[in-house]
Protein backbone atom coordinates (compact mmCIF):
# COMPACT_ATOMS: atom_id res chain seq x y z
CA UNK A 1 0.00 0.00 0.00
CA UNK A 2 1.13 3.31 -0.92
CA UNK A 3 1.77 5.90 1.83
CA UNK A 4 0.07 8.37 0.20
CA UNK A 5 -3.52 6.72 0.93
CA UNK A 6 -2.10 4.68 4.09
CA UNK A 7 -2.05 6.39 7.57
CA UNK A 8 -0.54 5.06 10.27
CA UNK A 9 -2.46 3.84 13.12
CA UNK A 10 -3.78 5.92 15.95
CA UNK A 11 -2.77 9.45 14.27
CA UNK A 12 -5.75 11.63 12.62
CA UNK A 13 -5.60 14.42 10.07
CA UNK A 14 -8.41 16.91 11.35
CA UNK A 15 -9.71 19.95 8.34
CA UNK A 16 -13.22 21.72 8.09
CA UNK A 17 -15.20 21.89 10.56
CA UNK A 18 -13.70 19.96 12.80
CA UNK A 19 -10.40 22.37 12.98
CA UNK A 20 -12.57 25.16 13.70
CA UNK A 21 -14.51 23.31 16.89
CA UNK A 22 -11.11 21.71 17.87
CA UNK A 23 -9.31 25.51 17.98
CA UNK A 24 -12.80 27.14 19.09
CA UNK A 25 -12.98 24.34 22.35
CA UNK A 26 -9.17 24.17 23.15
CA UNK A 27 -9.13 28.82 23.20
CA UNK A 28 -12.46 28.34 25.52
CA UNK A 29 -10.58 26.27 27.97
CA UNK A 30 -7.59 28.03 27.99
CA UNK A 31 -9.40 31.13 28.35
CA UNK A 32 -11.15 29.40 31.39
CA UNK A 33 -7.28 28.94 32.62
CA UNK A 34 -6.67 32.37 32.17
CA UNK A 35 -9.47 33.28 34.21
CA UNK A 36 -8.26 31.67 37.11
CA UNK A 37 -4.47 33.00 36.94
CA UNK A 38 -3.00 29.97 34.90
CA UNK A 39 -0.09 30.81 33.14
CA UNK A 40 0.69 28.58 30.25
CA UNK A 41 3.94 26.78 29.45
CA UNK A 42 4.95 25.45 26.36
CA UNK A 43 7.21 22.36 27.20
CA UNK A 44 9.45 20.40 24.62
CA UNK A 45 7.22 17.80 21.54
CA UNK A 46 10.22 15.29 23.41
CA UNK A 47 12.72 14.89 26.06
CA UNK A 48 15.23 12.45 27.69
CA UNK A 49 12.70 9.12 28.52
CA UNK A 50 14.24 8.70 31.97
CA UNK A 51 12.85 12.09 33.13
CA UNK A 52 9.36 10.24 32.04
CA UNK A 53 10.42 7.41 34.00
CA UNK A 54 10.87 9.53 36.92
CA UNK A 55 7.72 11.09 36.73
CA UNK A 56 4.96 8.44 35.86
CA UNK A 57 7.05 5.58 36.93
CA UNK A 58 9.14 3.29 34.70
CA UNK A 59 6.04 0.67 33.93
CA UNK A 60 3.55 3.59 31.77
CA UNK A 61 7.42 5.22 30.66
CA UNK A 62 7.42 1.62 28.30
CA UNK A 63 4.73 2.94 26.58
CA UNK A 64 6.66 5.94 24.87
CA UNK A 65 7.58 6.32 21.38
CA UNK A 66 10.81 6.33 21.86
CA UNK A 67 14.39 6.91 19.67
CA UNK A 68 18.00 7.95 20.33
CA UNK A 69 19.74 11.53 20.39
CA UNK A 70 22.55 12.00 18.06
CA UNK A 71 25.03 11.28 21.19
CA UNK A 72 22.95 7.86 21.57
CA UNK A 73 20.92 9.38 24.17
CA UNK A 74 17.41 7.65 25.23
CA UNK A 75 14.73 10.58 24.25
CA UNK A 76 10.87 9.73 24.49
CA UNK A 77 7.64 11.53 22.94
CA UNK A 78 6.00 12.96 25.59
CA UNK A 79 3.24 10.36 27.12
CA UNK A 80 2.17 13.20 29.04
CA UNK A 81 2.92 17.16 30.07
CA UNK A 82 2.63 16.74 34.38
CA UNK A 83 6.35 14.80 34.54
CA UNK A 84 7.68 18.09 32.18
CA UNK A 85 5.82 20.39 33.98
CA UNK A 86 6.91 19.12 37.48
CA UNK A 87 10.61 18.70 37.00
CA UNK A 88 10.34 22.66 35.41
CA UNK A 89 9.22 23.60 38.76
CA UNK A 90 11.41 21.62 40.86
CA UNK A 91 13.89 22.62 38.63
CA UNK A 92 13.61 26.16 37.23
CA UNK A 93 11.13 27.53 39.59
CA UNK A 94 12.58 26.85 42.88
CA UNK A 95 13.08 30.68 44.00
CA UNK A 96 9.20 31.40 43.14
CA UNK A 97 6.51 32.07 45.65
CA UNK A 98 4.11 29.42 45.70
CA UNK A 99 1.27 28.44 44.92
CA UNK A 100 2.31 28.39 40.75
CA UNK A 101 -0.68 27.35 38.72
CA UNK A 102 0.27 26.77 34.68
CA UNK A 103 -1.62 24.98 32.22
CA UNK A 104 -1.06 23.41 28.85
CA UNK A 105 -2.62 22.48 25.48
CA UNK A 106 -0.71 20.26 23.15
CA UNK A 107 -0.80 16.91 21.94
CA UNK A 108 0.92 14.04 23.64
CA UNK A 109 2.25 10.36 21.75
CA UNK A 110 1.60 7.13 24.07
CA UNK A 111 1.45 3.53 22.56
CA UNK A 112 -0.71 1.29 24.24
CA UNK A 113 -0.65 -2.61 23.82
CA UNK A 114 -2.85 -4.55 22.17
CA UNK A 115 -5.30 -2.10 21.58
CA UNK A 116 -5.39 -2.14 17.73
CA UNK A 117 -7.81 1.01 17.51
CA UNK A 118 -5.99 3.27 20.45
CA UNK A 119 -5.28 6.61 19.58
CA UNK A 120 -1.65 6.89 19.48
CA UNK A 121 -1.81 10.81 19.53
CA UNK A 122 -3.65 13.03 21.91
CA UNK A 123 -4.92 16.70 22.14
CA UNK A 124 -4.66 16.69 26.23
CA UNK A 125 -5.56 20.56 27.87
CA UNK A 126 -5.09 20.55 31.91
CA UNK A 127 -3.73 22.51 34.56
CA UNK A 128 -1.32 21.93 37.46
CA UNK A 129 -1.36 23.61 40.83
CA UNK A 130 1.64 23.48 42.54
CA UNK A 131 2.43 24.39 46.53
CA UNK A 132 -1.23 24.67 48.23
CA UNK A 133 -2.24 21.63 50.44
CA UNK A 134 -5.76 19.97 50.32
CA UNK A 135 -8.54 21.04 50.59
CA UNK A 136 -8.23 24.49 49.51
CA UNK A 137 -6.49 23.85 45.88
CA UNK A 138 -8.67 20.37 45.53
CA UNK A 139 -11.53 22.73 45.42
CA UNK A 140 -9.75 25.33 43.16
CA UNK A 141 -9.13 22.89 40.55
CA UNK A 142 -12.45 21.11 40.54
CA UNK A 143 -14.48 24.41 40.04
CA UNK A 144 -12.25 25.08 37.12
CA UNK A 145 -13.05 21.57 35.51
CA UNK A 146 -17.00 22.35 36.19
CA UNK A 147 -16.67 25.84 34.50
CA UNK A 148 -14.65 24.52 31.60
CA UNK A 149 -17.24 22.22 30.97
CA UNK A 150 -19.98 24.56 31.12
CA UNK A 151 -18.15 27.26 29.34
CA UNK A 152 -18.22 24.89 26.07
CA UNK A 153 -21.66 24.00 26.77
CA UNK A 154 -20.93 20.15 28.42
CA UNK A 155 -23.35 21.21 31.25
CA UNK A 156 -24.72 17.60 32.26
CA UNK A 157 -21.24 16.49 32.86
CA UNK A 158 -20.41 14.52 36.07
CA UNK A 159 -17.43 14.33 38.08
CA UNK A 160 -16.84 11.46 40.51
CA UNK A 161 -14.24 12.08 43.38
CA UNK A 162 -12.53 9.34 44.79
CA UNK A 163 -9.58 9.19 47.64
CA UNK A 164 -6.31 6.70 46.71
CA UNK A 165 -6.12 5.93 51.05
CA UNK A 166 -9.72 5.05 51.41
CA UNK A 167 -8.49 1.80 49.32
CA UNK A 168 -5.08 1.65 50.55
CA UNK A 169 -6.82 1.80 54.18
CA UNK A 170 -8.42 -1.27 53.14
CA UNK A 171 -6.05 -3.33 51.84
CA UNK A 172 -3.53 -2.72 54.17
CA UNK A 173 -5.19 -5.74 56.28
CA UNK A 174 -3.48 -7.91 53.57
CA UNK A 175 0.31 -6.12 55.00
CA UNK A 176 2.03 -7.13 51.88
CA UNK A 177 0.51 -9.77 49.90
CA UNK A 178 0.69 -8.40 46.50
CA UNK A 179 -1.72 -10.82 45.05
CA UNK A 180 -4.72 -10.14 47.51
CA UNK A 181 -4.08 -6.39 47.18
CA UNK A 182 -4.18 -7.14 43.53
CA UNK A 183 -7.61 -8.85 43.71
CA UNK A 184 -9.30 -7.05 46.18
CA UNK A 185 -8.31 -3.84 43.82
CA UNK A 186 -9.46 -5.69 40.30
CA UNK A 187 -13.12 -7.02 42.13
CA UNK A 188 -13.56 -3.28 43.35
CA UNK A 189 -12.68 -1.78 40.34
CA UNK A 190 -14.76 -4.09 38.49
CA UNK A 191 -17.78 -3.38 40.47
CA UNK A 192 -18.31 -7.01 41.32
CA UNK A 193 -19.77 -6.87 44.51
CA UNK A 194 -20.78 -10.53 44.98
CA UNK A 195 -17.45 -12.18 44.22
CA UNK A 196 -15.79 -9.01 46.76
CA UNK A 197 -18.22 -10.50 48.97
CA UNK A 198 -17.12 -13.98 48.69
CA UNK A 199 -13.33 -12.47 48.95
CA UNK A 200 -13.97 -10.66 52.08
CA UNK A 201 -15.79 -13.84 53.55
CA UNK A 202 -12.96 -15.37 52.99
CA UNK A 203 -10.11 -13.74 53.21
CA UNK A 204 -11.09 -11.31 55.94
CA UNK A 205 -13.53 -13.76 58.35
CA UNK A 206 -13.37 -11.54 61.11
CA UNK A 207 -15.76 -8.64 59.09
CA UNK A 208 -18.89 -8.86 60.50
CA UNK A 209 -21.65 -9.70 57.47
CA UNK A 210 -23.37 -6.67 58.03
CA UNK A 211 -20.02 -4.28 57.84
CA UNK A 212 -18.84 -6.36 54.93
CA UNK A 213 -22.31 -6.15 52.92
CA UNK A 214 -22.41 -2.60 53.51
CA UNK A 215 -18.57 -2.17 52.21
CA UNK A 216 -19.71 -4.21 49.14
CA UNK A 217 -22.70 -1.74 48.17
CA UNK A 218 -20.66 1.02 49.26
CA UNK A 219 -17.99 0.31 46.46
CA UNK A 220 -20.60 -0.96 43.89
CA UNK A 221 -22.48 2.12 43.65
CA UNK A 222 -21.19 5.91 43.74
CA UNK A 223 -23.26 8.18 45.72
CA UNK A 224 -23.69 11.92 47.60
CA UNK A 225 -24.18 12.65 51.17
CA UNK A 226 -25.86 9.32 51.72
CA UNK A 227 -22.46 7.86 50.72
CA UNK A 228 -20.59 9.69 52.97
CA UNK A 229 -22.70 8.86 55.84
CA UNK A 230 -22.71 4.95 54.92
CA UNK A 231 -18.91 5.40 54.45
CA UNK A 232 -18.54 6.87 58.24
CA UNK A 233 -20.52 3.71 59.66
CA UNK A 234 -18.64 0.86 57.71
CA UNK A 235 -15.13 2.11 57.49
CA UNK A 236 -13.20 1.65 60.90
CA UNK A 237 -9.44 2.42 59.89
CA UNK A 238 -7.88 5.07 60.38
CA UNK A 239 -6.51 5.72 56.87
CA UNK A 240 -9.39 5.27 54.94
CA UNK A 241 -11.72 7.22 57.71
CA UNK A 242 -9.39 10.11 56.90
CA UNK A 243 -9.52 9.57 53.06
CA UNK A 244 -13.86 9.97 53.71
CA UNK A 245 -13.44 13.24 55.60
CA UNK A 246 -11.54 14.75 53.27
CA UNK A 247 -13.43 13.49 50.71
CA UNK A 248 -16.76 15.29 52.85
CA UNK A 249 -15.05 18.78 53.64
CA UNK A 250 -14.46 18.91 49.70
CA UNK A 251 -18.00 17.70 48.72
CA UNK A 252 -19.61 19.79 51.53
CA UNK A 253 -18.06 22.99 50.06
CA UNK A 254 -18.75 21.78 46.24
CA UNK A 255 -22.44 21.25 47.76
CA UNK A 256 -22.43 24.94 49.47
CA UNK A 257 -21.24 26.21 46.09
CA UNK A 258 -24.90 24.55 43.92
CA UNK A 259 -22.76 21.96 42.68
CA UNK A 260 -24.46 18.72 44.54
CA UNK A 261 -25.82 17.41 41.13
CA UNK A 262 -22.92 17.53 38.94
CA UNK A 263 -21.03 15.97 41.83
CA UNK A 264 -20.61 12.36 43.08
CA UNK A 265 -18.61 10.47 45.73
CA UNK A 266 -17.30 6.99 44.39
CA UNK A 267 -16.03 4.79 46.73
CA UNK A 268 -15.51 2.16 44.43
CA UNK A 269 -12.81 3.68 42.70
CA UNK A 270 -9.39 2.27 43.01
CA UNK A 271 -7.53 3.10 40.27
CA UNK A 272 -4.40 5.61 40.14
CA UNK A 273 -2.85 4.57 43.41
CA UNK A 274 0.53 4.48 41.93
CA UNK A 275 0.58 7.94 40.53
CA UNK A 276 -1.69 10.16 43.18
CA UNK A 277 -1.66 10.53 46.79
CA UNK A 278 -5.04 12.35 47.95
CA UNK A 279 -8.25 13.66 45.88
CA UNK A 280 -8.60 11.63 42.43
CA UNK A 281 -11.42 12.64 39.83
CA UNK A 282 -12.87 11.51 36.73
CA UNK A 283 -15.09 13.76 34.48
CA UNK A 284 -18.09 11.54 32.27
CA UNK A 285 -20.21 13.60 30.05
CA UNK A 286 -23.36 12.20 28.10
CA UNK A 287 -22.20 11.13 24.27
CA UNK A 288 -18.55 10.05 25.65
CA UNK A 289 -18.30 6.63 26.56
CA UNK A 290 -15.12 7.01 28.62
CA UNK A 291 -13.68 9.25 30.80
CA UNK A 292 -12.72 12.76 29.27
CA UNK A 293 -11.15 14.31 31.55
CA UNK A 294 -9.40 13.24 35.33
CA UNK A 295 -6.89 14.49 37.46
CA UNK A 296 -5.78 14.43 41.23
CA UNK A 297 -3.31 15.13 43.88
CA UNK A 298 -0.13 14.20 43.41
CA UNK A 299 1.98 15.06 46.53
CA UNK A 300 5.22 12.60 45.87
CA UNK A 301 5.49 13.32 41.93
CA UNK A 302 7.42 16.99 42.15
CA UNK A 303 9.84 14.75 44.82
CA UNK A 304 11.33 12.80 42.09
CA UNK A 305 12.82 16.18 40.29
CA UNK A 306 13.75 17.63 43.48
CA UNK A 307 12.22 19.07 46.90
CA UNK A 308 8.92 17.43 47.66
CA UNK A 309 5.76 19.67 47.30
CA UNK A 310 1.80 19.34 47.01
CA UNK A 311 0.25 19.43 44.05
CA UNK A 312 -3.13 18.69 41.64
CA UNK A 313 -4.22 19.10 38.38
CA UNK A 314 -5.82 18.35 35.95
CA UNK A 315 -6.04 16.89 32.12
CA UNK A 316 -8.93 16.62 29.66
CA UNK A 317 -8.70 14.99 26.48
CA UNK A 318 -9.70 17.47 22.90
CA UNK A 319 -11.25 14.64 21.53
CA UNK A 320 -13.56 13.75 24.20
CA UNK A 321 -14.51 17.51 24.71
CA UNK A 322 -15.02 18.16 20.77
CA UNK A 323 -16.29 14.72 19.84
CA UNK A 324 -19.35 15.25 23.15
CA UNK A 325 -20.06 18.65 22.03
CA UNK A 326 -20.29 17.58 18.48
CA UNK A 327 -22.78 15.23 19.26
CA UNK A 328 -24.69 17.51 21.23
CA UNK A 329 -25.09 19.47 17.44
CA UNK A 330 -23.87 22.82 18.61
CA UNK A 331 -22.21 23.61 15.23
CA UNK A 332 -20.17 26.19 14.69
CA UNK A 333 -19.95 28.05 11.03
CA UNK A 334 -17.02 29.46 9.53
CA UNK A 335 -16.71 33.27 9.37
CA UNK A 336 -18.36 34.78 6.94
CA UNK A 337 -16.24 36.40 4.07
CA UNK A 338 -16.40 38.80 0.54
CA UNK A 339 -15.69 37.51 -2.29
CA UNK A 340 -13.62 39.70 -4.85
CA UNK A 341 -13.48 38.65 -8.50
CA UNK A 342 -10.27 38.23 -9.96
CA UNK A 343 -9.70 40.72 -12.79
CA UNK A 344 -6.77 41.44 -15.49
CA UNK A 345 -5.93 44.34 -13.55
CA UNK A 346 -3.44 42.76 -10.82
CA UNK A 347 -2.77 46.08 -8.75
CA UNK A 348 -6.51 47.04 -8.96
CA UNK A 349 -7.43 43.84 -7.56
CA UNK A 350 -5.15 43.56 -4.62
CA UNK A 351 -5.68 46.72 -3.80
CA UNK A 352 -9.10 46.27 -3.21
CA UNK A 353 -8.13 43.23 -1.26
CA UNK A 354 -5.66 45.29 1.03
CA UNK A 355 -8.35 47.62 1.34
CA UNK A 356 -10.96 45.44 3.06
CA UNK A 357 -8.08 43.89 5.31
CA UNK A 358 -7.41 47.31 6.78
CA UNK A 359 -10.89 47.48 7.98
CA UNK A 360 -10.20 44.52 9.27
CA UNK A 361 -12.93 41.89 6.82
CA UNK A 362 -12.46 38.47 5.53
CA UNK A 363 -12.12 38.35 1.98
CA UNK A 364 -12.03 35.05 -0.95
CA UNK A 365 -10.17 35.93 -4.07
CA UNK A 366 -11.68 34.32 -6.87
CA UNK B 1 -33.71 3.81 28.34
CA UNK B 2 -30.25 1.72 29.16
CA UNK B 3 -29.20 0.18 25.43
CA UNK B 4 -27.89 -3.79 26.60
CA UNK B 5 -25.73 -5.53 23.87
CA UNK B 6 -26.65 -9.33 23.35
CA UNK B 7 -24.40 -11.98 22.45
CA UNK B 8 -26.21 -13.37 19.57
CA UNK B 9 -26.69 -17.51 19.86
CA UNK B 10 -26.96 -19.75 22.60
CA UNK B 11 -26.27 -17.14 25.34
CA UNK B 12 -28.83 -15.10 23.78
CA UNK B 13 -31.41 -17.13 25.13
CA UNK B 14 -30.00 -17.65 28.21
CA UNK B 15 -29.81 -13.91 28.72
CA UNK B 16 -33.15 -13.03 27.39
CA UNK B 17 -34.65 -15.57 30.11
CA UNK B 18 -32.69 -14.69 33.06
CA UNK B 19 -33.79 -10.85 32.19
CA UNK B 20 -37.45 -12.08 31.33
CA UNK B 21 -37.37 -13.61 35.57
CA UNK B 22 -36.18 -10.24 36.58
CA UNK B 23 -39.30 -9.34 35.17
CA UNK B 24 -38.11 -7.51 31.63
CA UNK B 25 -39.45 -8.92 28.76
CA UNK B 26 -38.62 -8.60 25.20
CA UNK B 27 -42.65 -9.33 23.28
CA UNK B 28 -42.14 -13.00 21.60
CA UNK B 29 -43.12 -11.19 17.67
CA UNK B 30 -40.09 -8.73 18.48
CA UNK B 31 -37.71 -11.60 18.80
CA UNK B 32 -39.24 -13.72 16.10
CA UNK B 33 -38.67 -10.91 13.64
CA UNK B 34 -35.36 -10.26 11.76
CA UNK B 35 -34.80 -6.91 13.98
CA UNK B 36 -31.36 -6.23 15.29
CA UNK B 37 -32.68 -3.67 17.71
CA UNK B 38 -35.65 -4.44 19.84
CA UNK B 39 -37.34 -2.91 23.38
CA UNK B 40 -38.58 -4.32 26.19
CA UNK B 41 -42.20 -4.65 26.89
CA UNK B 42 -42.03 -1.92 29.79
CA UNK B 43 -39.60 0.38 26.98
CA UNK B 44 -37.09 0.89 29.81
CA UNK B 45 -34.07 -1.21 27.83
CA UNK B 46 -33.39 -0.86 24.09
CA UNK B 47 -31.58 -4.81 23.09
CA UNK B 48 -29.60 -4.96 20.44
CA UNK B 49 -28.14 -8.57 19.13
CA UNK B 50 -24.56 -8.72 18.40
CA UNK B 51 -21.57 -10.69 17.52
CA UNK B 52 -20.23 -12.34 21.18
CA UNK B 53 -16.29 -10.95 20.39
CA UNK B 54 -18.38 -7.64 19.81
CA UNK B 55 -20.06 -6.82 22.93
CA UNK B 56 -17.14 -5.68 24.71
CA UNK B 57 -16.61 -3.42 22.34
CA UNK B 58 -19.98 -2.18 22.29
CA UNK B 59 -20.09 -1.06 25.84
CA UNK B 60 -16.66 -0.49 25.98
CA UNK B 61 -17.66 2.58 23.41
CA UNK B 62 -20.45 3.12 25.17
CA UNK B 63 -22.81 2.72 22.10
CA UNK B 64 -24.67 0.51 24.48
CA UNK B 65 -24.64 0.99 28.32
CA UNK B 66 -24.53 -2.60 29.37
CA UNK B 67 -24.23 -5.87 27.67
CA UNK B 68 -24.18 -9.71 28.47
CA UNK B 69 -20.92 -11.69 27.45
CA UNK B 70 -18.92 -14.47 28.20
CA UNK B 71 -15.71 -13.99 30.39
CA UNK B 72 -13.57 -15.30 27.18
CA UNK B 73 -14.60 -12.78 25.51
CA UNK B 74 -14.28 -10.37 28.15
CA UNK B 75 -10.75 -11.37 28.82
CA UNK B 76 -9.54 -11.92 25.14
CA UNK B 77 -10.86 -7.96 24.02
CA UNK B 78 -9.45 -6.53 26.87
CA UNK B 79 -11.99 -4.38 27.85
CA UNK B 80 -12.33 -1.57 30.35
CA UNK B 81 -15.17 -1.64 31.54
CA UNK B 82 -17.25 -2.76 34.59
CA UNK B 83 -18.55 -6.28 35.58
CA UNK B 84 -20.50 -5.96 38.33
CA UNK B 85 -22.40 -9.79 38.28
CA UNK B 86 -21.82 -13.18 37.39
CA UNK B 87 -24.76 -14.62 35.88
CA UNK B 88 -23.67 -17.89 36.48
CA UNK B 89 -25.09 -19.53 33.20
CA UNK B 90 -22.64 -20.63 29.85
CA UNK B 91 -19.80 -22.37 32.28
CA UNK B 92 -16.97 -23.59 30.03
CA UNK B 93 -13.11 -23.96 30.48
CA UNK B 94 -10.77 -22.03 28.79
CA UNK B 95 -8.07 -24.76 28.20
CA UNK B 96 -4.68 -25.88 26.38
CA UNK B 97 -4.90 -29.38 24.49
CA UNK B 98 -2.80 -31.64 22.75
CA UNK B 99 -3.17 -34.80 21.03
CA UNK B 100 -2.66 -37.76 23.69
CA UNK B 101 1.20 -38.05 22.76
CA UNK B 102 2.20 -34.72 23.54
CA UNK B 103 -0.07 -34.53 27.69
CA UNK B 104 2.78 -35.04 30.30
CA UNK B 105 5.44 -33.56 28.23
CA UNK B 106 7.29 -30.98 29.38
CA UNK B 107 7.91 -27.97 27.27
CA UNK B 108 11.11 -27.29 25.78
CA UNK B 109 11.81 -23.81 27.09
CA UNK B 110 13.88 -22.77 24.03
CA UNK B 111 11.39 -23.72 21.56
CA UNK B 112 8.66 -21.83 20.24
CA UNK B 113 5.54 -23.94 21.31
CA UNK B 114 2.82 -23.21 17.94
CA UNK B 115 -0.69 -22.59 19.30
CA UNK B 116 -4.02 -22.86 17.50
CA UNK B 117 -6.90 -20.91 19.07
CA UNK B 118 -9.24 -17.87 19.01
CA UNK B 119 -8.06 -16.58 21.85
CA UNK B 120 -4.63 -15.55 21.08
CA UNK B 121 -4.35 -12.80 23.69
CA UNK B 122 -4.80 -15.23 26.39
CA UNK B 123 -3.13 -18.04 24.64
CA UNK B 124 -0.10 -15.53 24.45
CA UNK B 125 -0.52 -14.48 28.14
CA UNK B 126 -0.84 -18.15 29.67
CA UNK B 127 2.42 -18.85 28.09
CA UNK B 128 4.33 -15.94 28.98
CA UNK B 129 3.53 -16.26 32.28
CA UNK B 130 5.01 -19.71 32.14
CA UNK B 131 8.20 -18.48 30.62
CA UNK B 132 7.23 -20.52 27.46
CA UNK B 133 7.92 -18.73 23.97
CA UNK B 134 4.71 -19.04 21.83
CA UNK B 135 3.44 -18.61 18.04
CA UNK B 136 -0.51 -18.09 18.14
CA UNK B 137 -2.16 -19.30 14.73
CA UNK B 138 -5.77 -17.64 14.56
CA UNK B 139 -8.57 -20.20 13.84
CA UNK B 140 -12.41 -18.73 13.96
CA UNK B 141 -13.72 -22.37 14.18
CA UNK B 142 -13.02 -26.02 14.36
CA UNK B 143 -9.68 -25.36 16.08
CA UNK B 144 -9.60 -29.04 17.28
CA UNK B 145 -8.39 -29.44 13.48
CA UNK B 146 -4.83 -28.06 14.25
CA UNK B 147 -2.99 -30.31 16.03
CA UNK B 148 -4.66 -33.35 13.87
CA UNK B 149 -3.21 -31.75 10.47
CA UNK B 150 0.16 -30.72 12.33
CA UNK B 151 -0.75 -26.75 12.24
CA UNK B 152 0.12 -26.56 15.78
CA UNK B 153 1.74 -28.63 18.74
CA UNK B 154 -1.28 -27.11 21.02
CA UNK B 155 -4.52 -25.57 20.87
CA UNK B 156 -6.26 -23.14 23.26
CA UNK B 157 -10.20 -23.35 23.46
CA UNK B 158 -13.15 -23.07 25.25
CA UNK B 159 -14.30 -26.59 26.70
CA UNK B 160 -17.25 -27.36 28.17
CA UNK B 161 -18.08 -31.32 28.14
CA UNK B 162 -14.98 -32.35 26.47
CA UNK B 163 -16.59 -34.81 23.89
CA UNK B 164 -15.73 -32.79 21.09
CA UNK B 165 -11.75 -33.17 21.77
CA UNK B 166 -12.31 -36.21 22.94
CA UNK B 167 -13.84 -37.93 19.66
CA UNK B 168 -10.50 -35.85 17.45
CA UNK B 169 -8.06 -37.72 19.79
CA UNK B 170 -7.01 -34.94 21.84
CA UNK B 171 -6.72 -34.61 25.99
CA UNK B 172 -7.06 -31.37 28.02
CA UNK B 173 -3.53 -30.44 28.93
CA UNK B 174 -4.16 -27.74 31.33
CA UNK B 175 -7.09 -25.37 32.55
CA UNK B 176 -6.02 -21.79 32.23
CA UNK B 177 -9.49 -20.36 33.82
CA UNK B 178 -13.07 -21.01 33.95
CA UNK B 179 -15.96 -18.92 32.65
CA UNK B 180 -18.97 -17.67 32.74
CA UNK B 181 -21.74 -14.96 31.33
CA UNK B 182 -21.26 -11.48 33.14
CA UNK B 183 -23.06 -8.85 32.78
CA UNK B 184 -21.34 -5.68 31.84
CA UNK B 185 -21.15 -2.08 32.27
CA UNK B 186 -19.96 0.79 30.43
CA UNK B 187 -17.91 2.94 32.81
CA UNK B 188 -19.38 6.20 31.92
CA UNK B 189 -23.05 5.35 31.87
CA UNK B 190 -22.41 3.74 35.08
CA UNK B 191 -22.26 7.02 36.25
CA UNK B 192 -24.51 9.39 34.07
CA UNK B 193 -27.52 6.61 34.12
CA UNK B 194 -26.15 5.71 37.96
CA UNK B 195 -30.49 5.10 38.86
CA UNK B 196 -30.89 3.34 36.21
CA UNK B 197 -27.93 1.11 35.69
CA UNK B 198 -28.43 -0.15 39.93
CA UNK B 199 -32.12 -1.27 39.23
CA UNK B 200 -30.94 -3.11 36.87
CA UNK B 201 -27.90 -4.55 38.72
CA UNK B 202 -30.00 -5.66 41.75
CA UNK B 203 -32.80 -6.85 39.71
CA UNK B 204 -30.92 -9.28 37.86
CA UNK B 205 -29.09 -9.91 41.15
CA UNK B 206 -32.65 -10.55 42.69
CA UNK B 207 -33.03 -12.96 40.75
CA UNK B 208 -29.34 -14.94 40.73
CA UNK B 209 -29.56 -14.89 44.75
CA UNK B 210 -33.24 -16.94 44.51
Amino acid sequence: MSSLTKIPAGVQYFFDEEVRLRRHVEQQAMKVFAGWSYDEIIVPMFDYHDLFARGMGAERAERTYRFTDRDGALLALRPEMTSLVARTVATRFVQRARPIRLCYSGEVFRYDEPSERAAREFHQLGIEQIGQPSPTADIEVLLIAAELLKTIGLDEFRITLAHVDFFKGVAERFGSDEAKRANLRELIDRRNSIALDQFLQINAPDIAEERRQSFCQLTQIAGKAEAIAKARETLRNETSRTAIEQLAAIYDTLSALGLREQFDIDFGDAGGLEYYTGLTFKVYVPGWGTEIGSGGRYDNLISNFGKAEPAVGFSFALDGLVGARRNKNIALAAEASETIPLSDDQTRTFQSALALRKLGRNLKLQ
Amino acid sequence: MLTIALAKGRMQDDALELFARAGIVVAEEELKSRKLLVQSTDNRFQFVFVKPGDVPTYVEYGVADAGVCGRDVLMEANADVHEPLDLKFGYCKIAVAGRKEVVGQDYNLLATVRVATKYPNIATEYFHRKGIPIETVYLSGSVELAPLLGLSDRIVDLVETGRTLKENGLEVIDVITETTARLIVNRASFHLKRDEVSKLISELGNVLNK
